[in-house]
């Protein structure tokens, strides 16, 4: 999961933004979405410490792949977000 | 019978009237202009819905004493009872407010439509509107042909209050030059009698007028002619204030039985108020005579002094009425008694929500959600599934694989009547809601929806085809085609409990970007599937036909699953600004196709079996 789509998207959004067509994202809600999502990975940790199934485990072992990989990205968006207080 | 000789009657005491005088045409010209005023001011302020006003409604649900100072403050701003009405019954309807919310709004509004008395007592009276409202049209109207809906909006609010002061002048002007001509103090009348009368006489104007405040502008505007008298003129504002109650029942016609109840407490309140304030007229006379000398208010002041009773009976019946307000939501729910439900029919689509955009969008997003239940206990059943099992299972492979006997229903028919019915629904709407003057931004979202219900239906015509095969080859074990189809059940069932689990999950901790992690998994098992298959035709576990079978059931599946996700990831909400965020974190379908290959190759043969 590279970050060049997500920064095409977030180019996008501040274009939306300067035309008024979209609601302002401010560092507080990049970080509720981070939350969000360390809340699932940690239901996930759970889940993966309780699983059995050898299928079930390499399936939440996945989820979690994929999981951690947002968080880097919301983290990243944070960083966009706080340099780019103005734009 | 009544309507056929409604309109005629009207035009004939017209024409006979204008035959009879150039002052009554004066006076008629002030009511139609005055009118027409509102009018405008109502288109106004709809060109500011979406906004301001909404935020506020929907604010307004919190308690008891903030609807009420919700129903004044907006009936003060915008001098109409009747659009703060049609506006509560409006949110109603869409589920934004509850009835106890809308029944303070309404009781506020009875409060804040006598502001209206005062505007037209102690400034349309004073001083000469005529000279405000020339300037206000012709500034109105440059802004009225402006492009921004909020100028337009403004031009068309400054243009309605211009048409009200000029509406009031000629009212004015007519009842001076008229009392020199006749004199109508001849048909007053004293007592009981005239109490009735006169009421009844208010009543009919405003049904005729749907307007109070135009009824209660032509009686303060006849009254400082003295053209009727102090006492008549009390039993007229009372006849307007039941009149007024016929607006709400006739938006209430294309409500639900909610918005009917709410038009029921109008009217109940109104009538009681009414029924109070002519009992004890004569007190609230000495009451009126007592405020009026400590504000001071001249005693022969009678404009001002009906300004000061139309406040004290309205909000007297406010008073009367709250501590009974929970008394009065338990008879309003037992008189008109919430249908019984039928999953059939739209819950959210009736017309009563067309005319604003929030509740447009809340309605359309609620029938969705409606729709995907309805959808899902299908799918649910469709796979042979039972529906608590499902979403208590802590393994959803021994469920589904433990669900063996196939449920006997007619897919056909519960698709016609629980999915197409909505579906249809669902279209009408979003094109009777493009026929009218909507934000851009709510015409996205509405049509993003009507895409949603349209994946909706696509899952069930999936399973419907998927259906046959899936029953068939999982009610008893025939070995490797049995583990194939219940390999397709399960991670259908999967997919429906994480979007269960996201539904249940409290807004403000729910992320639509959980689901991507199951978009990686159908992409990654969609992947697998066709070299599994093939696996198992060179080593002869399964023959070509059934593999065919298998492939073509498992494309209607996959797809199911693709849809079932867009669709949840679509309509379940969030704050606007969070799903700013989570759209740009979301992976596009060809990041998912990406990342499920990177996992395909890293397990290069994964066996579905």
């Amino acid at each position: 999961m590279g970050l060049r789509k997500t920064s095409e998207k977030l180019n996008t959004y501040f274009d939306r933004l300067k035309r008024g067509k979209a609601s302002k994202i401010k560092p507080s809600h990049v970080e509720k979405a981070i939350a969000k999502l360390k809340a699932k990975q940690a239901l996930l940790n759970e889940e993966l410490a309780e699983a059995v199934k050898p299928s079930k485990r390499e399936r939440l072992r996945k989820k979690l792949g994929t999981v951690q990989a947002q968080i880097e990205r919301g983290e990243w968006l944070l960083a966009q977000i706080n340099a780019e207080p103005s734009r | 019978m009544m309507n056929k000789l409604l309109l005629p009657s009207i035009l004939l005491i017209l024409s006979l009237g204008f035959w009879a005088s150039s002052d009554f045409q004066e006076i008629a010209a002030g009511v139609a202009i005055f009118l027409f005023g509102m009018l405008m001011l109502e288109d106004g302020f709809k060109l500011f819905s979406g906004g301001f006003l909404e935020r506020a409604l929907e604010k307004a649900t919190g308690s008891i004493p903030k609807s009420l100072g919700f129903g004044i403050v907006a009936t003060t701003i915008m001098q109409s009872s009747s659009l703060v009405s049609v506006i509560t019954i409006s949110f109603l309807s869409a589920g934004l407010i509850s009835l106890l919310a809308g029944v303070g709004i309404i009781f506020g509004a009875n409060i804040g439509t006598t502001t209206g008395a005062w505007l037209v007592a102690g400034f349309g009276l004073k001083v000469k509107i005529s000279a405000y409202a020339l300037p206000m049209l012709a500034i109105a109207i440059v802004l009225v042909f402006q492009k921004s809906k909020y100028l337009r909006g403004a031009g068309f609010v400054l243009a309605g209050l211009g048409f009200l002061f000029l509406g009031i002048h000629h009212m004015k002007e007519g009842f001076e030059a008229f009392k020199d001509q006749f004199d109508l103090t001849r048909f007053a009348m004293t007592g009981w009698l005239g109490l009735a009368v006169y009421t009844l006489i208010g009543a009919a104007a405003t049904v005729v007028m749907q307007s109070s405040h135009a009824t209660m502008v032509l009686i303060i505007t006849a009254l400082a002619a003295s053209q009727i008298s102090y006492e008549n003129a009390l039993a007229l504002a009372i006849g307007a204030n039941i009149g007024t109650t016929i607006t709400a029942v006739i938006g209430s016609f294309t409500a639900n039985y909610q918005g009917k109840r709410l038009a029921l407490a109008h009217v109940i309140f109104n009538l009681v108020t009414a029924g109070v304030a002519l009992i004890f007229v004569s007190q609230l006379r000495i009451a009126v005579d007592y405020v009026s000398a400590n504000v001071g208010i001249a005693d022969t002041d009678y404009a001002l002094k009906l300004a000061v009773f139309h406040t004290i009976f309205n909000v007297l019946g406010v008073v009367l009425m709250l501590p009974f307000i929970r008394r009065l939501i338990a008879f309003l729910e037992r008189t008109i008694v919430q249908p019984k439900e039928d999953v059939s029919q739209p819950k959210f689509l009736s017309e009563a929500v067309d005319e604003f955009p929030v509740t447009v969008q809340v309605a359309m997003r609620r029938e969705i959600q409606h729709l995907y239940e309805n959808a899902q206990n299908l799918i649910i059943k469709g796979l042979n599934l039972d529906r608590d099992k499902l979403f208590e299972t802590k393994d959803i492979a021994a469920t589904v694989e433990a669900s063996r006997t196939p449920i006997e229903f007619d897919m056909d028919a519960e698709y016609e009547s629980r999915v197409k019915t909505l579906y249809s629904a669902i279209i009408e709407f979003a094109t009777r809601v493009g026929s009218k003057d909507m934000p851009p931004a709510v015409m996205d979202d509405i049509y993003l929806m009507r895409e949603v219900a349209g994946r909706i239906v696509r899952t069930v015509k999936s399973i419907k085809h998927l259906r046959r095969n899936a029953s068939l080859y999982t009610k008893a074990d025939t070995g490797v085609i049995t583990e194939l189809y219940n390999g397709l059940r399960t991670e259908i069932a999967r997919i429906l409990v994480e979007i269960h689990k996201l539904e249940r999950a409290a807004p403000e901790d729910r992320s639509v970007l959980w689901l991507d992690q199951e978009r990686i998994q159908v992409e990654s098992d969609a992947e697998d599937t066709i070299g599994s298959i093939d696996g198992l035709i060179r080593s002869r576990q399964l023959d070509a036909a059934r593999a065919t079978s298998f492939l073509n059931d498992s494309n209607y599946a996959y797809s199911a699953m693709r849809d079932l996700l867009a669709a949840a990831q679509a309509y379940i909400e969030t704050e606007d600004a969070i799903m700013e965020v989570e759209r740009i974190l979301g992976l596009e379908d060809e990041e998912v196709r990406e990342v499920a290959i990177g996992e395909a190759e890293d397990e290069p043969q994964k066996s579905l079996v």
